[in-house]
């Protein structure tokens, strides 16, 4: 099975080369298109119940698909937001994800949904969040383009901004400031980080685009 | 006629260099910048093609009722034209046959390429998540066409399938049928992809890598309702 992340960071789409026996599994809709020699399979997104709850509260879909093919054939996956693309290996670690991150992943990957506390809430991550587990490669998304970072001490990441990060990182809501500054900096709420552990953040946000558009309606 | 695309895949544009009495047909809106050296005409027919009727035509698929034409006048014009929408623009030399482009797809072409707006069928209109009316590109020349997201390209032999609102143009040597993904419609429906295309025959066939529903859909609640 062959790869590629096309078009990055804008329009950044996967390019898969399936052939006998690969399998990937992908976030529902997410075929652009595909060689008639493909076959899919729905699955629960990680078993009935966790499928349920990560619709509810991780605004994930209730489904994931499975690729296949008897033969060969070409597969395109894509997200619906303009942005780029990240792959990362697991192996056996964890990975928290915002909603609607998820792109794909090795079928090896297990999906999860954990409880992420009220103030990721707050900070408009969701109350719940995915991980990805296990051995294998997992693609996610994002609005804007991605920059990691291994953060160590205490780190500020802007709320709507943080697409994915290991679980050694702690998360916890704060002002940006003081309290007038926090108000009147259009900062407002941020998210306080504690490492250490690598962090995902997108490099714009949907909210930051709707108020933009809101503000010409 | 020369053409070079830039700033590709997010926001791209064509830079057509024309030579004195050279012409391209743009869609209106898309000139960006040009010499001086061009004169330019908005019509509603294209040279040799019926009169108002295919003005109509076009804006029932999603284009617009008048044209640019862009007539060279001395040697070495240049010309940039770009959509309005961030997305990518591509070059396709069209040599026989017709290209079937998706409604609002079609941005330019030269002269020797007739644009005609075509009625798809109306299952393929109500259920494929493109326009009623498609522009019909038939002739000997250079089509330009944009779209949402990256194009890229699929040289179909066979059968090929797409998700709808992914199509940006195919050449007429295609045809496809809207239908269930899989064996069954219950599967179809709950993988999410709904209803595809599925596309038979040997040619070209464009794609878009993004889709601009499933951008609208994540937006959209976030937007105020605009004044009446």
């Amino acid at each position: 099975m062959q790869i590629e992340i096309r078009n990055r960071p804008s329009f950044a789409n996967l390019l898969v080369r399936l052939l006998k026996g690969d399998r990937i599994v992908a976030e529902s809709n997410a075929m652009a298109s595909m060689s008639s020699s493909i076959t899919l399979r729905t699955m629960w997104n990680g078993g009935f119940l966790g499928a349920i709850l990560r619709k509810i509260f991780g605004g994930e879909s209730l489904f994931v698909n499975e690729f296949t093919t008897a033969s060969s054939g070409e597969l395109v996956l894509t997200q619906p937001l303009p942005g780029d693309i990240e792959c990362i290996e697991l192996k056996g670690q964890t990975l928290y994800l915002q909603a609607g991150a998820f792109l794909a992943c090795d079928p090896t990957i297990r999906l999860g949904v954990s409880f992420a506390g009220l103030s990721s809430w707050i900070g408009r991550e969701g109350l719940f969040r995915l991980y990805v587990r296990g051995y294998g490669r997992v693609w996610f998304g994002a609005y804007g383009g991605i920059i990691v970072k291994d953060i160590q001490g205490e780190y500020v990441v802007d709320s709507g901004h943080l697409v994915a990060y290991e679980p050694s990182i702690q998360l916890r809501l704060s002002l940006a400031g003081s309290f007038f500054s926090s108000i009147f900096s259009g900062e407002g709420l941020v998210m306080r980080l504690r490492g250490p552990g690598r962090i995902y953040m997108q490099t714009r946000s949907l909210d930051g685009l709707a108020s933009w558009v809101n503000s010409h309606l | 006629m020369q053409a070079e695309i830039q700033a590709r895949p997010s926001a791209s544009v064509a830079k057509l260099t024309l030579d004195t009495g050279e012409m391209v047909v743009c869609e209106v809106g898309s000139m960006i910048a040009m010499s001086t050296g061009f004169h330019v005409a908005t019509t509603a027919r294209q040279k040799g093609s019926s009169g108002l009727w295919a003005g109509v035509k076009r804006m029932m698929s999603g284009e617009n009722f008048f044209l640019n034409q862009f007539t060279a006048q001395r040697p070495q014009q240049t010309l940039l034209i770009g959509p309005g929408v961030a997305g990518d623009v591509i070059h396709h030399q069209l040599h026989a046959g017709s290209l079937i482009v998706q409604g609002s797809s079609w941005l330019a072409s030269g002269p020797g390429v007739t644009i005609d707006a075509t009625f798809a069928g109306l299952g393929k209109a109500l259920f494929s998540g493109e326009s009623v009316f498609w522009v019909k590109c038939t002739g000997h020349g250079d089509v330009f066409l944009n779209s949402f997201g990256a194009i890229y390209e699929v040289e179909v032999d066979g059968t090929h399938i797409v998700d709808t609102g992914h199509i940006v143009a195919f050449e007429d040597t295609l045809d496809f049928r809207v239908g269930k993904l899989g064996d069954s419609w219950i599967g179809s429906f709950l993988s999410g992809e709904g209803l595809v295309c599925h596309f038979s025959g040997q040619g070209k066939l464009y794609c878009q890598s993004h889709n601009p529903p499933s951008f609208g859909q994540l937006l959209g609640p976030m937007l105020k309702p605009r004044p009446a």
